[in-house]
């Protein structure tokens, strides 16, 4: 078997390339003065933080097969424990910009952080 | 009797690669959370050059659910299934085209970009929610990187393998 790069190679590296580009702007957002976290399990959503207006840590907890807990402060948000057995939401780490998400597959919660207005401040269910 | 054994070792080797490959601290070298060395995707190209199709299918189901089943990780079962198997359907038809239009490489990277879309895709759809394809293109740029590395390894291995006559390349059109 002899290594020869073919032209069908880098057709596919190109095709990755512009697919994972047009993704990333699509995602895009602008780093916005007001910065929504919106919390949801299974698309139920669980919680809005107004990450910007945020004066104290804020913690909320989640429940399922997978149960952890977010933190919020000033700007940012991340998972700060979880029990699922990957790991992947906590290694995300704090996430702050408009657009970024952090996700745990097994529980089924996303954060995701939109910019942007919004009318509502914290809702607490 | 030849069959059941060679697939049920290379079920067993998937398996070993892609629990051992959590330990290797990709963190280091690229700091995101996620991303896998996808060696097991080695396994899936030895099959499917070497042994065929079905072999191939086989081997990608039962890796999955025995490493779902032994690692606790039965919820992310769906996930490991429909990204192994996407991968597993895109490299069958990168074949076709093998060595006339792609060599091992191109093979493996579309590869590790189908696994990380087939996640994706089921991740998207369990959650109901499109926010997880924001962390596709990080996953995308990522595969093309991880899916060089194991082409790079499969090629001396296939190559060594083909040395010593222990296995005969097959037809792509099988």
């Amino acid at each position: 078997m002899r290594l020869k790069l073919k032209w069908g190679d880098v057709l596919v590296t190109i095709t990755v390339v512009v697919a994972a580009v047009l993704l990333y702007y699509n995602f895009y957002e602008e780093n916005s003065a007001s910065k929504t976290a919106v919390i949801t399990q299974n698309n139920a959503i669980l919680d809005r933080i107004r990450l910007d207006q945020l004066t104290e840590h804020y913690t909320i907890n989640y429940s399922g097969p997978y149960p952890g807990t977010i933190e919020a402060e000033h700007g940012k948000i991340r998972f700060s424990h979880a029990q699922c057995p990957d790991q992947v939401c906590v290694e995300t780490g704090w996430i702050t910009r408009p657009g970024e998400i952090a996700v745990c597959l097994p529980a089924g919660v996303i954060i995701k952080i939109e910019g942007g207005d919004s009318d509502l401040d914290i809702i607490l269910k | 009797m030849k069959k059941i054994s060679t697939n049920g070792l290379l079920i067993a080797l998937a398996i070993v690669l892609s629990y051992v490959e959590r330990f290797i601290p990709l963190n280091l070298i690229v700091p995101l959370p996620g991303v896998k060395l996808g060696l097991a995707n080695i396994v899936t190209m030895f099959a499917l050059f070497y042994l065929g199709t079905i072999s191939a299918i086989t081997i990608t189901v039962l890796r999955c659910l025995l490493s779902a089943f032994m690692f606790g990780g039965m919820s992310s079962l769906l996930y490991s299934l429909s990204g192994a198997l996407l991968a597993l359907l895109i490299m069958k038809l990168l074949m076709l085209g093998y060595n006339k239009i792609f060599s091992i490489i191109g093979i493996s990277m579309g590869g590790a970009a189908a696994h990380n879309i087939g996640q994706i895709m089921m991740a998207g759809l369990m959650m109901k929610n499109t926010a997880v394809y924001a962390y596709l293109p990080v996953l995308l740029l990522t595969g093309l990187l991880t899916g060089t590395l194991t082409a790079t390894v499969s090629l001396n291995l296939f190559t060594i393998l083909e040395k010593t006559g222990s296995v005969k390349y097959i037809k792509t059109g099988k």
